[in-house]
């Protein structure tokens, strides 16, 4: 049985402690959070024990992994303590505010034969899955244009309360929210060779930015947007939306739905010249316990068969994290350049790529 | 337990087929008038029972079948609690104890919120978690005041975060109050329903109520299909079938027989916006377990 523990005890670390805690190669014997009430709860009906410190709790249960699912401001102290004491690590995305402090854990790591992965779900979900296998077959050629596209409901009232408004502390819809889209353009499509026109738009919160969208550039003359809002209340519940032209044809896939169109009849089985449609119902494929989507377990049973068989993470490394960081990085940079000293945003021409 | 169920996610826009079929349902069922109207429908097809989830929406259906006692005598609600998104971007917004103390307070008289305080301590911060379960559970069954509830229903992301906790004290707290207070038989949605079905049974609770996806193709069902026929024919539980239709992947008639003819499912909680639709699937779960719907516009309505 692999011994873990559980830092930051709010909606992911539940999520996470739920499905980790019904692993038959699992038992969970520690949670660390900083509300007493949290800690009392968990102590009280969970069976665990609980901590203030996360440093008193890594120095001392003897834990095989550690899953850290706190602001993401305090990531890199937990991942580097969990790394010092030997233990495994996941990471809740992203893996930390600066590509530097991702670095740091990336060289951390690697000097010890630990398994650490990084908390970008939607890799696990059943359509993006489908998408990514169609993108690697070269079915629809060589990518000359993307859509990620992220909105939701989140923050719809003027927000200065809680971690999440605070740029400091990882929240914001670029690092908190949109992170997931700009994972996927680095899983789908690679890291850009330069981001431009960034804007960081303010809608109801001070500290942080409620909107994002930004363009990415590729030498090979492909070219991608990003467009993230989690103050919309159009929507019921977040959602994510990926669209790429390719030369020989066209994907558009949401979490419910997926849609392929082939130029020509394509060399893949299953699929037809035109327009080819998927649904979530119909590819999904089970998992061992269900808590919220498919995806979440999938991410957690990877974690621990990696453990579990001495190997690597092959997906969602702290590479992953690291090189997702730095295309953040480049986002924020860029949108600060556009960022007047009154807080409001504007365009300014931006040199040209050279190819 | 009501055989054949109305379910209301069509009404506020969730489909788990496209995202923007949720939208087109959430544009036609703007406006309360509308989700009544479907009511109506099923009711004048011998429905008699409906699932509610607790919207904020829920409320004025609520108070507009209290205003026609007589029309709806002999309704049967089944609140499906909680809606788990209210409280999701609330916690984002307010914290997690912050939105406690704003459910539990919000929409009280001066008298109620005295008596919550006596109960629960001015801040549920300072209590435990299964008092806070229970403020909670009330809060939510606010909004069916005066309403027939024979069963109270915990949703399945929460039941099912609790079931990975193993957080056994809670689901029997839960049990006892909506007995107690609500005269209810617990109930609970789950997208686990053989580990469901033993953990219950394990912790005492007997022939519970446990509403599951069960389709043909499988989808929601987990683990698998074959551990859900398996407790289907085995555990001592009163079953109930949702998501027949695995969000559009079968058709009704393949749906309903499948689900009909599986050992011991008691009822059928069915998602349908139209008259046709609603009048073909009650008329087809009726034949296929040889029951009647109870009342004469059914030949009629169809």
């Amino acid at each position: 049985m692999l011994r873990g523990g559980v830092v930051g005890f709010g909606r992911m670390g539940l999520t996470h402690f739920s499905i980790l805690n019904t692993h038959p190669s699992v038992d969970l014997v520690a949670v660390c959070d900083s509300s007493g009430f949290v800690l009392k709860t968990a102590a009280q009906h969970m069976g665990v024990k609980a901590f203030k410190s996360f440093d008193k709790m890594l120095g001392t249960m003897g834990l095989d992994f550690v899953i850290v699912a706190t602001p993401t401001a305090i990531h890199a102290d937990v991942a580097e303590c969990a790394i010092t004491n030997n233990a495994h690590v996941f990471v809740e995305k992203p893996l930390t505010l600066d590509p530097e402090q991702s670095r740091h854990l990336l060289e951390l790591v690697r000097g010890k034969n630990l398994v650490h992965q990084v908390g970008y779900t939607m890799r696990f979900h059943d359509i993006f899955m489908k998408v990514k296998s169609l993108l690697d077959s070269g079915a629809i050629g060589q990518i000359v244009a993307f859509t990620v596209e992220m909105n939701g409901p989140v923050v719809l009232h003027d927000a200065r309360r809680g971690w999440r408004s605070k740029k400091t502390e990882g929240g914001g819809c670029l690092y908190d929210f949109a992170s997931h889209g700009v994972d996927l353009v680095n899983y789908f499509v690679g890291s850009p060779d330069e981001v431009i026109g960034t804007v960081l738009n303010h809608i109801y919160s001070d500290g942080v930015e409620d909107a994002i969208s930004s363009t990415f550039v590729y030498r090979n003359g492909a070219r991608g947007n990003l467009l993230a809002n989690w103050s919309d209340p159009s929507y019921r519940k977040p959602s994510c939306r990926f669209e790429a032209l390719g030369r020989r044809g066209k994907i558009i896939a949401d979490f419910y739905t997926y849609k392929v169109f082939f130029q020509e009849d394509p060399e893949v089985a299953g699929y037809t010249e035109g327009w080819n449609e998927g649904y979530l119902a119909d590819i999904a494929e089970p998992v061992r316990f269900y808590v919220r989507g498919f995806q979440f377990t999938r991410q957690l049973d990877y974690f621990i068969d990696c453990i579990l068989e001495q190997r690597a993470c092959e997906t969602c490394s702290f590479e992953d994290g690291l090189c997702t960081d730095i295309i953040m990085h480049r986002i924020r940079t860029d949108g600060d350049i556009r960022r007047s000293h009154d807080g409001q945003n504007y365009i300014r021409r931006q040199p040209v790529l050279r190819h | 337990m009501d055989r054949i169920i109305l379910g209301d996610n069509q009404f506020f826009g969730i489909n788990h087929m496209s995202e923007e079929k949720g939208r087109s349902l959430a544009i036609r069922f703007k406006d309360t008038e509308a989700i009544i109207r479907v009511i109506d429908t099923a009711y004048a097809c011998g429905v008699r029972a409906f699932m509610l989830n607790t919207h904020d929406r829920v409320e004025k259906i609520c108070d507009h079948f209290r205003a026609s006692p007589g029309k709806y005598a002999d309704l049967r609600l089944y609140p499906s609690m909680p809606y788990a998104h209210k409280y999701a971007n609330a916690v984002h917004e307010k914290g997690l104890v912050g939105t406690l103390n704003a459910f539990v307070f919000s929409g009280r008289s001066v008298r109620q919120v005295a008596n919550t305080v006596i109960r629960g301590g001015m801040s549920v911060i300072n209590k435990d978690m299964i008092e806070v379960m229970k403020l909670l559970v009330d809060a939510e069954m606010r909004m069916f005041r005066g309403l027939n509830v024979p069963a109270i229903f915990l949703q399945n992301i929460v039941t099912d975060l609790l079931l990975g906790f193993g957080a056994r004290e809670a689901f029997i707290e839960f049990t006892k109050h909506v007995k107690k207070i609500y005269g209810a038989d617990p109930a609970f949605n789950t997208m686990n329903m053989p580990a469901l079905v033993d953990f219950l049974l394990a912790s005492g609770i007997e022939n519970p109520i446990v509403c599951s996806s069960i389709n043909k193709t499988g989808f929601l069902m987990t683990p698998s299909q074959h551990e859900y026929e398996r407790a289907l024919a085995q555990k001592p539980f009163r079953p109930m079938a949702m998501s027949i239709l695995a969000s559009g992947a079968i058709s009704p008639g393949e749906a309903v027989e499948y689900v009909c003819h599986l050992p011991n499912v008691e009822s059928i909680v069915f998602g349908a916006s139209s008259k046709e639709h609603i009048v073909q699937t009650v008329e087809m779960i009726c034949s296929h377990w040889n029951i009647e719907a109870g009342v004469p516009e059914l030949a009629e309505a169809s």
